[in-house]
């Protein structure tokens, strides 16, 4: 048995659904995930596919009292084709776990049978829409880790946004054109890149301004011209080049001009 | 500081330079212009003053735009809303080489055999009105009012996928917009996230 299922070859990727447990025990937790390893030059999208794109949807087909979590987007990079426009996504490969609960009485099976029905974009110069089918049988067992796709599911892990060190905090403030954002940390911050998660905040292609400090940074953001309305939280995706990349949640201050 | 932002605003547009550094908000006056159609008529953005304009960022080879015309979608509200008088302005942005780029005549049979109906093309290769506007997709739509005001913002609706059969359940922003414009009322949702294709700047 394999967790490996077999490798779609697909116009410009190759996709795959993996599983980073060999097997299946009830009522446990494992992971899932969809693999795109793609050609030089291509990509695919982020949660927030910024100007252009669309982010993969994957429609799953799971066993009774099977369900599953959110897809945990590692943190994409941003690519800017010219001054006006840029995405976020992956280039290379990728990996897009998702956790899969499994129910405690299963009685009487052998296997676990998942299947997705993945859907996305896959764009150089052009785009082209691309689907899949793809499949896993999971032999219900106690769990042991698949080594080879464990390596990858590891390697993932550190690509996924983690909370905030205790002692940091984000906040921001609204100005007319501008959202500046402040990381209080316990040091200086002299590189970082703001990913934001919800579209039509921040202006993608404008560079953000850093203001490094002893206390951290701030990084100032040009404002989308498509945001109408006030914010009250800029969510978001911090990425310290060589560091980690940390989830931002932070509650927006309207400046008084 | 108005002036100040006024001048800057026009060198930058004269220069064609990073035209999405400065705003095109909805509320602010259309930016106004000068383009040439596909039947080589000049059209500008003032001779439509007292009527309602939609713009309409094109690429006939982008799925996004392929979703709207195969299914006939953007076809029937260009006869819907200009059979109301309303002026229907589609805009090709991609440069020569790239996705999307047509000649005027291949423009034009492309319309006959889609049988669309835009009030005209604007023929924009080299990016300008693009850039003016800081179209990011294709479709991304804008509506300009009679006032020459900027009364829409983004995407064609809330799917924002390139499956045909998701028109059937979404929300067309730019009916919702003009329906509620023409009648009197503000526009609810006025600025979306457009979404599709890049356009094919030429760099």
């Amino acid at each position: 048995m394999t967790t490996r299922a077999q490798q779609i070859p697909a116009p410009h990727a190759r996709v795959e659904l993996l599983s980073r447990q060999t097997s299946i025990a009830p009522g446990s937790d494992l992971q899932l995930g969809v693999h795109f390893v793609l050609d030089s030059g291509w990509h695919i999208y982020w949660i927030n596919p910024g100007d252009s794109g669309q982010p993969p949807v994957f429609r799953w087909r799971l066993p009774e009292g099977f369900s599953l979590g959110e897809i945990q987007w590692p943190h994409p990079e941003r690519m800017q084709s010219n001054p006006q426009l840029a995405d976020y996504g992956y280039h290379g490969e990728v990996l897009l776990p998702v956790v899969l609960h499994v129910p405690p009485g299963l009685n009487n099976r052998l296997l676990a049978e998942i299947g997705v029905n993945a859907k996305w974009l896959v764009c150089r110069e052009v785009c082209i829409p691309e689907h899949a089918q793809l499949q896993l049988a999971l032999p219900l067992a106690k769990t042991k880790q698949d080594p080879a796709s464990a390596r990858l599911f590891a390697a993932t892990d550190r690509l996924l946004p983690q909370p905030l060190p205790r002692r940091w905090n984000a906040s921001a403030t609204s100005a007319k054109d501008e959202l500046r954002l402040v990381i209080k940390a316990d040091k200086r911050i002299t590189k970082a890149m703001f990913f934001p998660l919800d579209p039509g905040q921040i202006d993608n292609p404008a560079p953000q301004k850093l203001q490094p400090s002893v206390t951290g940074l701030k990084i100032i953001l040009k404002k989308s011209d498509i945001l109408l309305k006030a914010i009250s939280v800029l969510h978001g995706v911090l990425v310290i080049p060589g560091g980690p990349a940390y989830r931002i949640d932070a509650p927006v201050r309207q400046s008084i001009q | 500081m108005k002036k100040l932002r006024q001048s800057i605003l026009r060198v930058c547009v004269i220069a064609v330079l990073i035209a999405s550094a400065f705003a095109v908000r909805v509320g602010d006056p259309a930016p106004g212009f000068t383009a040439v159609d596909s039947n080589g008529r000049q059209q500008r953005l003032s001779d439509y003053k007292g009527k309602y304009v939609v713009l309409e960022w094109h690429n006939q080879g982008c799925p996004y735009t392929k979703k709207h015309y195969e299914s006939g979608n953007m076809q029937q509200l260009q006869k819907e809303w200009t059979a109301k008088g309303v002026v229907w302005l589609s805009v090709i942005s991609s440069a020569p080489g790239t996705q999307g780029f047509v000649t005027p005549s291949q423009e034009n049979d492309y319309l006959k055999s889609m049988n669309a109906a835009p009030t005209a093309v604007l023929m924009d290769p080299g990016g300008s009105l693009g850039h003016l506007y800081a179209a990011k997709t294709t479709p991304h739509m804008f509506i300009v009012d009679p006032s020459g005001t900027l009364i829409y913002n983004g995407a064609i609706d809330d799917h924002p996928t390139s499956d045909q059969g998701d028109i059937k359940n979404s929300k067309n922003y730019v009916s919702a917009a003009l329906q509620e414009a023409t009648s009197g009322k503000p526009v609810t949702e006025a600025a979306t996230r457009p979404y599709g294709c890049s356009v094919k700047y030429k760099d």
